[in-house]
């Protein structure tokens, strides 16, 4: 099912949070568009996010039973914005959704999507450890991948790499 | 299924292995006891052990032999992949992606490849690449399910299949080498295409070793797959049914083990699959619990021996309709990937791999995002321990087929 009709399904069995559709287009030279190549994203409430994800799942049309990944990206140090990025494949119907929320810097707090798919959890806890995002209602909230001391957020573009690490000097 | 948080040991959980006591003998004396406790014992498997396949630590909760809970702890082989991949340029990030699933560098390489290629709609690949990018990575399938197969054996106590597996691989490193030079981390897709040609009688030399590989498989599979002490030792062990494989997002060989018919070289095809799908060039094995339940160990291991013959079926395929031509699309040597987002995943031999890339149209990559399979199939350990015995914990693991490279990346 393409994006267009996924959103148009979501929407008839009355979700609420669907901000639209990141469509790629093409490049415009006479309005300096450089245009987006790629792949669509739906772009849905961060405040949403779980019932959003429910219906996902359960839908009968839609049926993605599997969450493939759950990511965040800081698109620009001086943005606002992470983006938080979900991948959900449904494998009776053999299409997928990619999912985008906007989560400001402010405010880096979502609901847990594992109640809804377990498969989330680690993924949470490295998107945790990797941006500061807190996810509201999440079971085991501990670091994954870096040390439990480990200060700061690595994959934010504002990080600054540490130049020592318990005495151990990085430069 | 239960609760996630239910069987892992509680942080405060206080150890005490042993109990002491001093007791009076009838002579007067005084006496010091102390028992080693059996109950609830903790036992660090790792981060440097056999069966964990690399630095991976289990913490395991038991009660004597019974295990009442798990915790898996990662990162030790943390790289930074993914920060590594917004410093370096889009090719220079290559060689990387060969480091996070070291026993399948060129599927690593083609998901990078493809999630790249994805952003830049005018590039076409020539068919002679495609081809090339689906015998490699076919070829490359084998070693990795060579490994598995050898190593999974050594987890259970069989040393000789191991040997034996190492034979075949050994053979595809070395077509490995002769194509592009390097026998582990190859590099060898890039994007556009390939960027070696198939040096002079390598592909009939491709073809000797299938026809060599077909008689061997069987002694493979009969000296393991069907073995009786093998089957006592993985059937009825690990279960996971249909529905906590899907909870989980378990993919690849993990996924099919428990009866799910899915594969994306087949439902979501890429590069040369669907024409071969088309041609009956290759079926897709799913675990059938035909020596235990459905879903155990047994079925998982049996799905990747089964899959190594499919591999050797899209390789003669392939091998059939390969014909000359150019290997490599109109690339720049300098490449600019035009503005974008995209998410593309590919069946890797342990599961879907992901790469989600964000241009904003220069050199250098705003996001590389690497959703690597070992890292969700490895959770379901967790789920899966408490309640089995501890020697069954090694099978459990073995039979997940974990790269430590990946899960950590």
């Amino acid at each position: 099912m393409e994006l267009q009709a996924i959103h148009d399904t979501l929407k008839a069995a009355g979700v609420v949070g669907l901000l639209g559709c990141d469509e790629p287009r093409p490049a415009n030279k006479k309005e300096k568009d450089p245009g987006r190549a790629g792949m669509p994203f739906l772009l849905v409430d961060p405040a949403e996010i779980v019932p959003l994800l429910t219906a996902c799942r359960d839908e009968s049309r839609l049926q993605f039973d599997l969450l493939i990944d759950l990511t965040a990206s800081d698109p620009a140090a001086d943005g606002d914005d992470l983006w938080v990025l979900i991948q959900l494949l449904s494998l009776k119907y053999r299409h997928r959704l990619a999912i985008k929320a906007h989560l400001p810097k402010s405010a880096l707090s979502i609901a847990s999507a594992t109640a809804v798919y377990r498969a989330a959890n680690w993924h949470e806890r490295e998107c945790s450890e990797m941006f500061g995002i807190t996810f509201e209602g999440h079971p085991d909230p501990r670091k994954i991948l870096l040390p439990d001391d480990w200060a700061g957020f690595p994959l934010r573009k504002d990080y600054e790499f540490p130049t020592e690490y318990h005495g151990i000097s990085c430069e | 299924m239960s609760n996630s948080t239910s069987n892992t040991p509680e942080k405060e959980h206080k150890s005490s292995y042993r109990t002491e006591e001093r007791r009076t003998l009838s002579s007067g004396e005084e006496e010091f006891f102390f028992d080693v406790k059996t109950s609830d014992m903790e036992v660090n498997m790792g981060p440097q052990h056999p069966a964990t396949h690399g630095v991976m630590r289990v913490l395991i909760r038991c009660d004597g032999e019974l295990v009442t809970g798990s915790q898996v702890h990662l990162g030790y082989l943390h790289r930074c992949a993914e920060k590594i991949g917004e410093n370096v340029e889009w090719l220079q990030y290559l060689p990387y992606t060969d480091r996070y699933d070291y026993l399948a560098a060129m599927n690593n390489n083609l998901g990078y490849s493809m999630a790249v290629e994805a952003l830049m709609p005018g590039l076409e690949i020539p068919r002679r690449a495609v081809l090339l990018r689906t015998i490699n990575v076919e070829l490359n399938r084998i070693a990795s399910h060579l490994v598995a197969y050898g190593t999974y054996g050594l987890d259970i106590g069989a040393i000789t299949p191991f040997l034996y597996a190492f034979r075949e691989r050994e053979w595809i490193q070395s077509l490995f080498e002769k194509i592009c030079g390097a026998r582990l981390t190859y590099s060898y897709i890039r994007i556009g295409g390939v960027f070696n040609d198939a040096p002079p009688g390598w592909l009939k030399e491709v073809g000797h070793f299938c026809d060599v590989f077909e008689e061997k498989w069987k002694e493979y599979r009969d000296l393991l797959a069907l073995n009786h002490i093998f089957i006592k030792r993985t059937a009825h062990v690990g279960v996971i049914p249909k529905d906590m494989a899907i909870d989980f997002g378990l993919t690849g060989p993990m996924l099919r083990g428990s009866g799910v018919d899915f594969d994306l070289r087949r439902d979501m095809p890429y590069m040369a699959y669907g024409e071969a799908y088309e041609a009956g060039a290759f079926k897709v094995p799913v675990g059938s619990g035909e020596k235990g339940e459905l879903g155990d160990c047994w079925d998982r291991f049996y799905v990747r021996v089964e899959e190594m013959m499919e591999s050797i079926k899209l390789v003669r395929w392939c091998l059939g309709v390969i014909e000359d031509g150019p290997i490599i699309g109109e690339i720049p040597k300098v490449i600019k990937v035009p503005a974008g987002e995209a998410y593309v995943g590919i069946e890797n031999p342990r599961g879907e791999l992901g790469h989600y890339v964000h241009s904003d149209g220069g050199k250098i990559a705003v996001r590389c995002r690497v959703r690597g399979p070992s890292f969700t199939n490895i959770a379901v350990v967790e789920e899966l321990m408490p309640g089995t015995l501890l020697a069954d914990s090694v099978a459990i693991i073995g039979s997940t087929d974990i790269v430590i490279g990946e899960t950590d990346r």
